[in-house]
């Protein structure tokens, strides 16, 4: 074991150039793989950010009085599909617009009345159940008309479906690209010391032998790439984070603190994974007969 | 430096033990077993030979019925029948493509016969399981035209080597190496690098290599082949010496002058058949 460990050590330096070639080879698969983990996992965040703040949004009509609008509330409360239901009252209305239109405040000032109605926010606590809770609305007499979220949800929704199903094809494309890029460079290794396996085989080594520095060095590779990768996925996290955070402004990828850990234990778990395959493989040609 | 003594010392006691003379440095069994060097067996078939001498012989290597066809068609083998008794030194001669290495490669089990059975020491390497290879290739110590030492180790880690990677403590390792080293005569040479040597030095030291397990049978396939003839008589006498201490010694080889004068036991191949087998014997047929 420990003459396996240390042959694999200098067997992993002294063919440096190819030992570098694999590592490189490692850490371009890895962080391609992780960049996709967390597109994944940042869409799978995004949509169920979208999905718990769907709202179905009812506004009321001026005249509708307001024991009828509390009735409606509590039946709404009711039903099953609905999560949650908020009131918004007009002068909450006006605020919330003054809110976040600043610069349009004379506009409001100037009119007579306040032309925002009154509305119920409702969340849905599933939303493919959009259309009965609308239907119902729509039959409400204090209901003025009801807002149409659901297409923007379905778009996102299909997005991020085939966002996913790609995601995972290619992930699974590049894992075997990659494994094959790894087998290749770590059989040139081993083809680099066919005579020292030749005379191995000769003076009577055992199979396990024989493979295990290789084995040993193939992990190396792969402990390396791994933790080359995960540094530089810690020093681009920072950036990444705020890059996107900035560019999407409301989504919640909390990639530094929920997929960290994970992402760095599914990279390691890869890059040794692929290494030993890798080294496994290219061995196994020498070995049989 | 070189160790081993002139040819005319190391070969004629060994001569004169095949006629029965219990002397020299001492081997593992009575000498006086082994076939009378004048014998012709060509007539006769291994196994009546092995049979014939009354006090038993252990055998090393048995051949018998060995065919080996490869992938392409080509019939490197042809029913071929050898007996080679403990203690044994053989030369197996033919030209190029008589099927020496094949039969150097089944016998370290690198290729499987056709049809056939071959034994060492009563094993049958053809229903070897996978795991058990390695250890029949530890009774087999190898030597090839081409040395195949690995550069960057020193004369020492190269015969150590093969212990080494057999799982052999260190402890027994540099004892082994040193005794093995004493006697290939590269005592003073040993923490050379294998790129220092020259070409006989390599040889002796891929034959220590060879040596260092304490092998049943000794395969020399072509050893000779890169050296002059000088540093080849230096070898040859090395392998005489340790064919002196007991261990079988197989040497494929085309150098005719070394295997006249020497006079020991040649199998001659030509297209896969064995077409002579004589004992004390020149490199051609002498009729």
């Amino acid at each position: 074991m420990a003459f396996s460990l240390r042959r694999a050590w200098l067997g992993f330096w002294k063919n440096g150039l190819m030992s570098l070639a694999a590592t490189a080879t490692m850490v371009l698969v890895l962080v391609l793989m992780s960049g996709l983990i967390i597109l994944v996992i940042g869409l799978h965040a995004t949509l169920d950010y979208v999905q718990s703040e769907v709202q179905v949004v009812a506004y009321m009509r001026d005249a509708a009085s307001q024991q009828d609008i509390l009735a409606l509330e509590t039946s709404l409360q009711k039903m099953p599909q609905v999560s949650q239901v908020q009131f918004v009252s007009k002068a909450q209305a006006r605020q919330d617009f003054l809110a976040r239109h600043p610069g349009e405040a004379d506009i409001i000032n100037t009119l007579p009345d306040n032309p925002l109605p009154a509305s119920l926010q409702i969340n849905l606590s599933d939303p493919s159940n959009y259309v009965d809770v609308a239907r119902y609305l729509n039959a409400q007499p204090a209901v003025d008309h009801v807002m149409n979220i659901q297409q923007t949800v379905d778009q996102l929704n299909s997005v991020i479906s085939v966002l996913q199903a790609g995601g995972t094809a290619i992930l699974i494309v590049v894992g075997l690209i990659v494994l094959f890029i790894v087998v290749n460079t770590i059989r040139l290794a081993v083809v680099a010391r066919a005579d020292e396996i030749e005379i191995m085989r000769l003076v009577g080594a055992s199979d396990a032998f024989i493979r295990w520095p290789f084995i040993f060095e193939g992990a190396m590779v792969g402990l390396f790439g791994a933790a080359i990768t995960i540094a530089l996925l810690f020093l681009s996290q920072g950036p990444v984070t705020g890059f996107l955070a900035d560019y999407f402004k409301v989504l919640p990828i909390e990639a530094s603190t929920t997929v960290g850990p994970s992402i760095a234990m599914v990279v390691l778990g890869t890059g040794v994974g692929i290494g030993v395959l890798g080294s496994f493989l290219s061995v196994r040609s020498y070995l049989i007969r | 430096m070189i160790m081993v003594s002139p040819v005319t010392d190391e070969t004629k006691p060994s001569q004169s033990r095949h006629d029965g003379e219990p002397d020299g440095p001492a081997p593992r069994r009575p000498i006086a077993d082994r076939p009378t060097p004048t014998r012709h067996a060509a007539d006769r078939s291994a196994a009546d030979r092995a049979l014939d001498d009354s006090v038993p012989t252990r055998i090393v290597l048995a051949m018998q019925g060995v065919t080996k066809a490869y992938p392409n068609g080509r019939m490197a083998l042809r029913d071929v029948d050898l007996m080679v008794p403990e203690g044994d030194f053989v030369f197996l001669v033919g030209p190029s493509g008589a099927g020496k290495s094949t039969l150097i490669k089944l016998l370290i089990r690198d290729e499987l016969p056709t049809k056939g059975l071959v034994l060492l020491d009563g094993r049958d390497l053809g229903r070897l399981k996978r795991r058990d290879v390695p250890k029949v290739r530890r009774r087999i110590g190898v030597v090839f035209q081409d040395f195949k030492l690995l550069p960057n180790k020193t004369v020492r880690d190269n015969v150590g080597f093969a212990l080494e990677v057999t799982g052999t403590p260190r402890r027994v390792i540099v004892p082994a190496v040193d005794r093995v080293l004493r006697v290939v005569g590269l005592t003073g040479q040993a923490d050379q690098l294998p790129g220092q040597l020259s070409g006989g030095e390599q040889q002796r030291t891929a034959i220590a290599r060879a040596l260092v397990h304490n092998p049943r049978l000794f395969i020399a396939d072509e050893p000779t082949g890169n050296l002059d003839p000088v540093i080849s008589w230096e070898i040859i006498q090395l392998l005489l010496r340790i064919n002196e201490l007991g261990v079988t010694v197989l040497m494929a080889t085309h150098n005719a002058e070394v295997v006249t004068a020497v006079r020991k036991r040649v199998v001659a191949l030509e297209n896969g058949r064995i077409v002579r087998d004589e004992h004390g014997a020149a490199y051609h047929r002498e009729d």
